[in-house]
C-alpha cells in the first residue's frame, strides 16, 4: 500500500521536473530532459493507479506536483516568498496525508504490480 | 471561445485519467495511445486559452476542473469508493492547487 503512494509522490517529484524543464529548458539536452521527466512522472502515476483509486492519485499527483513547482519556483528561481503560499502548501499537504491513512487497498484491476 | 478551449483542456485532462484506467484494465496499445493523445489535446487547448486568459487564472481552472473532474469520473464510472472525510481531504488538495495556481 505504502509501496504506490510513494510512486505517486515519485510521479509528483518528476512532474515538476518536467514542469519546470517546460518553462526553464534551453538546449537539446535540458529538452531531453524534460522529456524523460515527462515518462517517468506517467509511469510512476500509472503504476500507483493499478492498485489505488485513479482519481484520488490523479489529484495527489496534480496537487504535489504544483506544491512543488511553487516551493522550487520560490527556492531556485526567485519567485518572491508569501505567506499564503505557505498556507495553501500546509492545507495541501493536510489533504495528501489524510488521504494517505484513510483510502483504503484497490483491489488489482490488471496483471501489473 | 478562451474559455470554452479551457474547459476542452479540462475534460481532455478527465479522459486521459479514464484512459489510465482503461489501459491497467485492458493493457492494449489502443488505451495507452489515447491516454497519450488525451493529455497532449488537453494541454494544446491549455495553451489555446493561455493566449487570452491569464496564465494563473487558466492553471487554476484547468487544475480544479480537471482534478474534481477526473475524482467525480473516478466515483461514477468506475465505482471507485468514496466518503465524507475523502472528499473533505480531496477538497484540501484541490482548493491548495487552485489557490496555489492563483497566488503564484
Amino acid at each position: 500500500m505504502n509501496k504506490y503512494w510513494n510512486m505517486i509522490f515519485l510521479a509528483a517529484a518528476f512532474e515538476v521536473g518536467w514542469v519546470v524543464g517546460l518553462s526553464h529548458a534551453y538546449n537539446v539536452f535540458t529538452w531531453i530532459l524534460t522529456g524523460i521527466c515527462i515518462y517517468v512522472s506517467f509511469h510512476f502515476l500509472i503504476m500507483a493507479s493499478s492498485r489505488l483509486p485513479v482519481g484520488t492519485a490523479y489529484a495527489v499527483f496534480a496537487g504535489l506536483g504544483t506544491a512543488g513547482t511553487v516551493i522550487v519556483e520560490i527556492f531556485i528561481f526567485g519567485e518572491p516568498f508569501q505567506l499564503a503560499k505557505i498556507l495553501l502548501i500546509a492545507l495541501l499537504v493536510t489533504g495528501v496525508f489524510g488521504l494517505k491513512t484513510v483510502t483504503p487497498a484497490a483491489e488489482k484491476k490488471g496483471g501489473l504490480g | 471561445m478562451a474559455w470554452f478551449y479551457l474547459i476542452i483542456a479540462s475534460f481532455g485532462e478527465i479522459f486521459g485519467v479514464a484512459s489510465i484506467n482503461m489501459y491497467l484494465k485492458k493493457k492494449s496499445w489502443r488505451w495507452l495511445i489515447t491516454l497519450i493523445a488525451s493529455f497532449a489535446f488537453g494541454f494544446y487547448f491549455l495553451a489555446l486559452a493561455m493566449e487570452d486568459i491569464p496564465l494563473g487564472t487558466a492553471y487554476a481552472v484547468w487544475t480544479g476542473l480537471g482534478a474534481t473532474g477526473a475524482v467525480i469520473m473516478g466515483v461514477v464510472v468506475f465505482k471507485e469508493s468514496m466518503n465524507v472525510i475523502r472528499a473533505l481531504f480531496l477538497t484540501c488538495i484541490i482548493c491548495g492547487a487552485v489557490g496555489l495556481r492563483i497566488v503564484s
